[in-house]
Protein backbone atom coordinates (compact mmCIF):
# COMPACT_ATOMS: atom_id res chain seq x y z
CA UNK A 1 0.00 0.00 0.00
CA UNK A 2 2.94 2.14 0.69
CA UNK A 3 1.14 4.78 2.59
CA UNK A 4 0.81 5.20 6.41
CA UNK A 5 -2.59 4.81 7.89
CA UNK A 6 -3.70 6.83 10.89
CA UNK A 7 -6.16 5.76 13.10
CA UNK A 8 -8.54 8.10 15.82
CA UNK A 9 -10.66 6.59 18.37
CA UNK A 10 -11.67 9.17 20.23
CA UNK A 11 -12.95 6.89 23.08
CA UNK A 12 -9.93 4.91 23.29
CA UNK A 13 -9.00 1.66 22.21
CA UNK A 14 -6.89 -0.98 24.17
CA UNK A 15 -2.89 -1.40 22.82
CA UNK A 16 -3.59 -4.94 21.75
CA UNK A 17 -6.47 -4.18 19.59
CA UNK A 18 -4.15 -1.49 17.59
CA UNK A 19 -1.24 -3.82 17.98
CA UNK A 20 -3.76 -6.14 15.54
CA UNK A 21 -5.09 -4.03 13.75
CA UNK A 22 -1.48 -2.69 12.40
CA UNK A 23 -0.42 -6.28 12.22
CA UNK A 24 -3.21 -7.13 9.91
CA UNK A 25 -2.20 -4.40 7.88
CA UNK A 26 1.68 -5.24 7.76
CA UNK A 27 0.14 -8.89 6.47
CA UNK A 28 -2.01 -6.96 3.90
CA UNK A 29 0.67 -4.97 2.42
CA UNK A 30 3.04 -7.71 2.54
CA UNK A 31 0.53 -10.45 0.61
CA UNK A 32 -0.34 -8.11 -1.54
CA UNK A 33 3.36 -6.13 -2.31
CA UNK A 34 4.00 -5.24 -5.63
CA UNK A 35 7.36 -4.08 -4.87
CA UNK A 36 7.87 -6.92 -2.17
CA UNK A 37 9.62 -10.03 -4.85
CA UNK A 38 8.66 -12.93 -2.20
CA UNK A 39 5.39 -10.93 -1.71
CA UNK A 40 2.26 -13.74 -2.56
CA UNK A 41 0.89 -11.43 -5.43
CA UNK A 42 4.72 -11.13 -6.89
CA UNK A 43 4.95 -14.82 -6.91
CA UNK A 44 1.67 -15.40 -8.26
CA UNK A 45 2.61 -12.63 -11.35
CA UNK A 46 5.53 -14.97 -12.28
CA UNK A 47 3.96 -18.05 -12.25
CA UNK A 48 5.80 -19.61 -9.28
CA UNK A 49 2.44 -19.61 -6.87
CA UNK A 50 -0.57 -21.61 -8.70
CA UNK A 51 -4.04 -19.34 -7.68
CA UNK A 52 -5.03 -22.32 -6.14
CA UNK A 53 -2.15 -22.20 -3.37
CA UNK A 54 -2.56 -18.62 -3.25
CA UNK A 55 -4.28 -17.47 0.49
CA UNK A 56 -8.23 -17.61 0.42
CA UNK A 57 -7.88 -13.75 1.17
CA UNK A 58 -5.96 -13.20 -2.10
CA UNK A 59 -8.70 -15.91 -4.06
CA UNK A 60 -10.90 -13.36 -2.72
CA UNK A 61 -9.68 -9.59 -3.46
CA UNK A 62 -9.14 -11.22 -7.32
CA UNK A 63 -13.01 -12.34 -7.52
CA UNK A 64 -13.70 -8.70 -6.20
CA UNK A 65 -11.65 -7.10 -8.43
CA UNK A 66 -12.99 -9.54 -11.63
CA UNK A 67 -16.49 -8.62 -10.55
CA UNK A 68 -15.34 -4.71 -10.22
CA UNK A 69 -14.10 -5.06 -13.37
CA UNK A 70 -17.98 -5.90 -14.54
CA UNK A 71 -19.37 -3.42 -12.63
CA UNK A 72 -17.46 -0.32 -13.97
CA UNK A 73 -17.44 -1.45 -17.71
CA UNK A 74 -13.88 -2.49 -17.57
CA UNK A 75 -12.82 1.22 -16.10
CA UNK A 76 -11.98 -0.77 -13.15
CA UNK A 77 -9.32 -3.52 -14.78
CA UNK A 78 -6.43 -5.15 -11.97
CA UNK A 79 -4.89 -6.45 -15.52
CA UNK A 80 -4.19 -3.18 -16.61
CA UNK A 81 -1.28 -1.54 -15.39
CA UNK A 82 1.13 -4.02 -16.38
CA UNK A 83 0.39 -6.57 -19.17
CA UNK A 84 0.38 -9.82 -18.34
CA UNK A 85 0.39 -9.00 -14.71
CA UNK A 86 -2.12 -8.63 -11.67
CA UNK A 87 -2.32 -5.35 -9.53
CA UNK A 88 -5.02 -4.93 -7.45
CA UNK A 89 -3.34 -1.81 -5.54
CA UNK A 90 -6.72 -0.36 -6.55
CA UNK A 91 -8.58 -2.69 -4.34
CA UNK A 92 -6.59 -3.73 -1.45
CA UNK A 93 -5.65 -0.45 -0.01
CA UNK A 94 -9.64 0.17 0.50
CA UNK A 95 -10.56 -3.73 1.66
CA UNK A 96 -7.95 -3.76 4.01
CA UNK A 97 -8.39 -0.54 5.68
CA UNK A 98 -12.22 -1.85 6.00
CA UNK A 99 -11.37 -4.86 7.63
CA UNK A 100 -9.28 -3.24 9.88
CA UNK A 101 -12.01 -0.84 10.74
CA UNK A 102 -13.64 -4.32 11.56
CA UNK A 103 -11.29 -5.48 13.67
CA UNK A 104 -11.27 -2.72 15.61
CA UNK A 105 -15.27 -2.79 15.99
CA UNK A 106 -15.04 -6.35 16.93
CA UNK A 107 -12.46 -4.90 19.89
CA UNK A 108 -15.02 -2.84 21.03
CA UNK A 109 -14.62 0.32 19.55
CA UNK A 110 -17.58 2.54 18.57
CA UNK A 111 -16.65 5.68 17.32
CA UNK A 112 -13.38 5.84 14.99
CA UNK A 113 -11.85 6.85 12.22
CA UNK A 114 -8.88 5.01 9.99
CA UNK A 115 -7.21 7.76 7.26
CA UNK A 116 -5.18 5.67 4.46
CA UNK A 117 -3.50 8.48 2.69
CA UNK A 118 -6.87 10.75 1.94
CA UNK A 119 -9.32 7.63 1.83
CA UNK A 120 -11.52 7.31 4.92
CA UNK A 121 -13.23 4.73 7.56
CA UNK A 122 -16.06 6.34 8.91
CA UNK A 123 -17.35 4.38 12.37
CA UNK A 124 -19.86 6.46 14.85
CA UNK A 125 -20.69 9.88 13.84
CA UNK A 126 -21.06 12.69 12.97
CA UNK A 127 -17.74 13.22 11.41
CA UNK A 128 -16.97 16.13 9.57
CA UNK A 129 -14.95 15.03 6.17
CA UNK A 130 -13.43 18.04 4.32
CA UNK A 131 -12.67 16.92 0.57
CA UNK A 132 -9.97 18.21 -1.05
CA UNK A 133 -9.66 20.50 -3.67
CA UNK A 134 -8.47 19.62 -6.70
CA UNK A 135 -6.16 22.49 -7.55
CA UNK A 136 -6.00 24.60 -4.46
CA UNK A 137 -3.47 23.82 -2.17
CA UNK A 138 -4.85 23.66 1.49
CA UNK A 139 -8.37 23.98 0.26
CA UNK A 140 -11.25 22.42 0.71
CA UNK A 141 -14.22 21.51 -1.91
CA UNK A 142 -16.65 20.39 0.14
CA UNK A 143 -17.34 19.59 3.52
CA UNK A 144 -19.46 16.53 4.52
CA UNK A 145 -21.13 15.13 7.39
CA UNK A 146 -21.33 11.44 7.98
CA UNK A 147 -21.69 8.35 9.84
CA UNK A 148 -20.63 4.92 9.58
CA UNK A 149 -19.76 5.40 6.21
CA UNK A 150 -16.35 5.50 3.98
CA UNK A 151 -14.93 8.31 1.42
CA UNK A 152 -12.72 7.88 -1.31
CA UNK A 153 -11.34 10.56 -3.19
CA UNK A 154 -9.42 10.10 -6.94
CA UNK A 155 -8.19 12.51 -8.55
CA UNK A 156 -4.60 13.67 -10.64
CA UNK A 157 -3.05 15.79 -8.48
CA UNK A 158 -2.27 12.30 -5.75
CA UNK A 159 0.34 11.01 -7.48
CA UNK A 160 1.07 12.98 -10.94
CA UNK A 161 -1.69 11.54 -13.60
CA UNK A 162 -1.15 7.89 -11.90
CA UNK A 163 -4.79 6.85 -13.23
CA UNK A 164 -5.27 5.34 -16.32
CA UNK A 165 -7.96 4.15 -18.64
CA UNK A 166 -7.58 0.57 -19.16
CA UNK A 167 -9.66 0.90 -22.30
CA UNK A 168 -7.38 3.64 -24.19
CA UNK A 169 -3.96 3.29 -22.07
CA UNK A 170 -4.03 6.81 -21.84
CA UNK A 171 -4.40 9.30 -18.73
CA UNK A 172 -7.61 9.86 -17.74
CA UNK A 173 -8.98 13.48 -18.93
CA UNK A 174 -11.77 15.49 -18.34
CA UNK A 175 -11.97 15.12 -14.29
CA UNK A 176 -9.75 16.71 -11.58
CA UNK A 177 -11.16 14.52 -8.98
CA UNK A 178 -14.10 11.97 -8.40
CA UNK A 179 -15.42 11.25 -4.27
CA UNK A 180 -17.27 8.65 -3.81
CA UNK A 181 -19.43 7.92 -0.65
CA UNK A 182 -20.71 4.28 0.26
CA UNK A 183 -21.17 1.85 2.71
CA UNK A 184 -17.13 0.30 1.74
CA UNK A 185 -14.05 1.44 1.16
CA UNK A 186 -12.71 -0.88 -1.13
CA UNK A 187 -16.00 -0.94 -2.98
CA UNK A 188 -15.97 3.54 -2.82
CA UNK A 189 -11.94 3.54 -3.90
CA UNK A 190 -12.62 0.95 -6.88
CA UNK A 191 -15.17 3.60 -7.89
CA UNK A 192 -13.46 6.65 -7.39
CA UNK A 193 -10.74 5.36 -9.87
CA UNK A 194 -13.36 3.83 -11.78
CA UNK A 195 -15.57 6.96 -12.58
CA UNK A 196 -11.95 8.97 -12.72
CA UNK A 197 -10.60 7.15 -15.78
CA UNK A 198 -14.19 7.58 -17.24
CA UNK A 199 -13.43 11.42 -17.51
CA UNK A 200 -16.79 13.00 -18.75
CA UNK A 201 -18.61 10.06 -18.90
CA UNK A 202 -17.88 9.67 -15.34
CA UNK A 203 -20.80 11.79 -13.28
CA UNK A 204 -23.37 9.91 -15.28
CA UNK A 205 -22.12 6.64 -14.49
CA UNK A 206 -21.84 7.61 -10.87
CA UNK A 207 -25.69 8.63 -11.10
CA UNK A 208 -26.35 4.64 -11.65
CA UNK A 209 -24.82 3.26 -8.27
CA UNK A 210 -27.44 2.09 -5.46
CA UNK A 211 -26.10 3.04 -2.30
CA UNK A 212 -23.30 5.05 -3.21
CA UNK A 213 -23.12 9.08 -3.66
CA UNK A 214 -21.05 10.89 -6.11
CA UNK A 215 -19.08 14.16 -6.92
CA UNK A 216 -17.11 14.92 -9.53
CA UNK A 217 -15.14 18.33 -10.22
CA UNK A 218 -14.55 18.53 -13.47
CA UNK A 219 -11.99 20.70 -15.80
CA UNK A 220 -13.11 23.99 -15.72
CA UNK A 221 -14.09 23.65 -11.96
CA UNK A 222 -17.86 22.22 -12.81
CA UNK A 223 -18.86 20.19 -10.29
CA UNK A 224 -21.65 17.51 -10.82
CA UNK A 225 -22.55 15.15 -7.83
CA UNK A 226 -25.03 12.95 -6.82
CA UNK A 227 -28.13 14.74 -4.95
CA UNK A 228 -27.92 12.28 -2.24
CA UNK A 229 -24.45 13.52 -1.98
CA UNK A 230 -24.98 17.45 -2.15
CA UNK A 231 -27.73 15.99 1.09
CA UNK A 232 -24.33 15.35 2.93
CA UNK A 233 -22.89 18.39 2.44
CA UNK A 234 -22.43 20.75 5.43
CA UNK A 235 -22.54 24.25 5.34
CA UNK A 236 -22.18 26.13 1.84
CA UNK A 237 -22.96 24.34 -1.13
CA UNK A 238 -20.45 22.46 -3.32
CA UNK A 239 -20.63 25.04 -6.43
CA UNK A 240 -20.13 27.81 -3.89
CA UNK A 241 -16.91 26.54 -2.08
CA UNK A 242 -15.22 25.86 -5.74
CA UNK A 243 -16.04 28.91 -7.13
CA UNK A 244 -17.91 27.80 -10.19
CA UNK A 245 -21.70 26.55 -11.15
CA UNK A 246 -22.79 23.08 -10.82
CA UNK B 1 -15.16 17.35 19.23
CA UNK B 2 -11.74 15.68 20.45
CA UNK B 3 -9.02 14.94 18.21
CA UNK B 4 -7.48 12.35 20.07
CA UNK B 5 -5.24 10.32 18.21
CA UNK B 6 -4.54 6.52 19.45
CA UNK B 7 -0.75 5.79 20.73
CA UNK B 8 2.10 7.25 19.85
CA UNK B 9 3.65 4.28 19.30
CA UNK B 10 0.85 3.38 16.53
CA UNK B 11 2.39 6.68 14.60
CA UNK B 12 5.70 4.75 14.70
CA UNK B 13 4.08 1.84 13.86
CA UNK B 14 2.61 3.20 10.74
CA UNK B 15 5.84 4.80 9.52
CA UNK B 16 7.61 1.84 9.66
CA UNK B 17 4.69 0.25 7.68
CA UNK B 18 5.60 2.63 5.20
CA UNK B 19 9.51 2.78 5.07
CA UNK B 20 9.38 -0.80 3.93
CA UNK B 21 7.37 -0.23 1.06
CA UNK B 22 9.90 2.31 -1.50
CA UNK B 23 6.81 2.99 -4.15
CA UNK B 24 8.38 5.74 -5.50
CA UNK B 25 12.01 6.03 -4.72
CA UNK B 26 13.69 9.44 -6.09
CA UNK B 27 15.48 9.64 -9.29
CA UNK B 28 18.83 10.41 -7.53
CA UNK B 29 20.71 10.06 -3.95
CA UNK B 30 20.10 12.10 -1.44
CA UNK B 31 22.78 15.11 -1.13
CA UNK B 32 24.69 15.33 2.23
CA UNK B 33 23.01 16.71 4.76
CA UNK B 34 24.88 20.12 6.53
CA UNK B 35 22.40 20.49 8.87
CA UNK B 36 22.08 17.62 10.25
CA UNK B 37 23.60 17.32 14.05
CA UNK B 38 26.41 13.94 14.57
CA UNK B 39 24.19 10.94 15.78
CA UNK B 40 24.44 11.64 19.92
CA UNK B 41 24.44 8.26 21.03
CA UNK B 42 25.55 4.93 20.10
CA UNK B 43 23.06 2.58 18.02
CA UNK B 44 21.59 5.50 16.91
CA UNK B 45 22.07 6.38 12.84
CA UNK B 46 20.23 9.08 11.34
CA UNK B 47 19.83 9.75 7.09
CA UNK B 48 18.32 12.36 5.59
CA UNK B 49 16.03 12.58 2.53
CA UNK B 50 16.44 14.68 -0.53
CA UNK B 51 14.60 18.02 -0.68
CA UNK B 52 11.26 17.45 -2.18
CA UNK B 53 9.68 20.36 -4.30
CA UNK B 54 5.96 20.30 -4.99
CA UNK B 55 4.46 23.15 -6.83
CA UNK B 56 3.61 24.45 -3.05
CA UNK B 57 6.22 23.55 -0.70
CA UNK B 58 9.56 22.00 -0.75
CA UNK B 59 9.74 19.28 2.02
CA UNK B 60 13.00 17.48 3.63
CA UNK B 61 12.78 14.75 6.21
CA UNK B 62 15.17 13.65 8.79
CA UNK B 63 15.01 9.78 9.90
CA UNK B 64 16.34 8.19 12.88
CA UNK B 65 16.85 4.62 13.78
CA UNK B 66 18.17 3.44 16.43
CA UNK B 67 18.80 -0.36 16.21
CA UNK B 68 17.33 -0.47 12.99
CA UNK B 69 14.12 0.85 14.17
CA UNK B 70 12.65 4.11 13.35
CA UNK B 71 12.97 6.27 16.20
CA UNK B 72 12.83 9.72 15.45
CA UNK B 73 11.20 11.36 12.46
CA UNK B 74 11.84 15.58 11.84
CA UNK B 75 10.84 17.57 8.89
CA UNK B 76 14.02 19.80 8.80
CA UNK B 77 12.94 21.77 5.73
CA UNK B 78 9.51 23.27 4.65
CA UNK B 79 8.77 26.15 2.40
CA UNK B 80 6.12 27.51 0.33
CA UNK B 81 2.49 27.51 1.15
CA UNK B 82 2.58 24.92 4.07
CA UNK B 83 5.48 26.99 5.92
CA UNK B 84 3.63 26.82 9.04
CA UNK B 85 3.91 23.48 9.40
CA UNK B 86 7.44 23.59 10.13
CA UNK B 87 8.36 20.45 11.99
CA UNK B 88 6.62 17.54 12.45
CA UNK B 89 7.73 15.00 15.33
CA UNK B 90 6.11 11.61 14.46
CA UNK B 91 6.57 10.38 17.99
CA UNK B 92 4.11 13.12 19.17
CA UNK B 93 2.08 14.30 16.23
CA UNK B 94 0.04 12.81 13.44
CA UNK B 95 1.76 11.64 10.57
CA UNK B 96 -0.37 13.63 7.84
CA UNK B 97 -1.15 17.20 9.09
CA UNK B 98 -4.08 17.63 7.82
CA UNK B 99 -4.57 21.66 7.09
CA UNK B 100 -8.02 23.02 7.54
CA UNK B 101 -7.98 26.54 5.87
CA UNK B 102 -11.17 27.26 4.39
CA UNK B 103 -12.99 29.62 6.55
CA UNK B 104 -15.98 27.68 8.32
CA UNK B 105 -14.01 24.50 8.26
CA UNK B 106 -11.76 24.78 11.03
CA UNK B 107 -13.51 21.35 12.43
CA UNK B 108 -12.69 19.34 10.17
CA UNK B 109 -11.79 15.72 11.10
CA UNK B 110 -9.99 14.46 7.88
CA UNK B 111 -9.69 15.11 4.83
CA UNK B 112 -10.43 13.00 1.56
CA UNK B 113 -7.81 12.83 -1.15
CA UNK B 114 -4.34 13.18 -0.98
CA UNK B 115 -2.64 16.33 -0.42
CA UNK B 116 1.08 17.36 -1.96
CA UNK B 117 2.82 18.22 1.65
CA UNK B 118 1.58 14.20 2.80
CA UNK B 119 3.19 12.39 -0.72
CA UNK B 120 6.24 14.56 -0.55
CA UNK B 121 6.84 13.99 3.18
CA UNK B 122 6.35 10.31 2.63
CA UNK B 123 8.69 10.55 -0.76
CA UNK B 124 11.68 12.29 1.62
CA UNK B 125 11.27 9.60 4.52
CA UNK B 126 11.49 7.05 2.38
CA UNK B 127 14.91 8.05 1.28
CA UNK B 128 15.67 9.34 4.24
CA UNK B 129 15.31 5.98 6.09
CA UNK B 130 17.25 4.80 3.19
CA UNK B 131 20.16 6.90 3.73
CA UNK B 132 20.01 5.56 7.74
CA UNK B 133 20.27 2.34 7.05
CA UNK B 134 23.29 2.88 5.13
CA UNK B 135 24.67 4.68 7.62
Amino acid sequence: MGMPVRVRVPGGAGAHALDELFAWLRFADATFSTYDPRSELCRLNRGELGLGDAHPLVRDVLARCEELRAATDGAFDVRAPLPGALDPTGLVKGWAVERAAGLLERAGARRFLLDAGGDVVLRGGPWRVGIRHPRLAGRLAAVLELSDAAVATSGAYERGAHIVDPRSGRPAAGALSVTIVGPDLGTADAYATAAFAMGGRGPGWTATLAYHEAMTILEGDRVLATPGFVDLCAGPTIAASVGAAA
Amino acid sequence: MRRALAALALTAAAVVLLARYETHPPAKPPPPDKRAPAPPKPGLRAGTGPLVTTPFSSIQVRAELTRGRLTGVRTIALTGADAHTNEINARAEPILREEALSAGSADIDVVSGATYTSESWIASLRAAIRAARRG
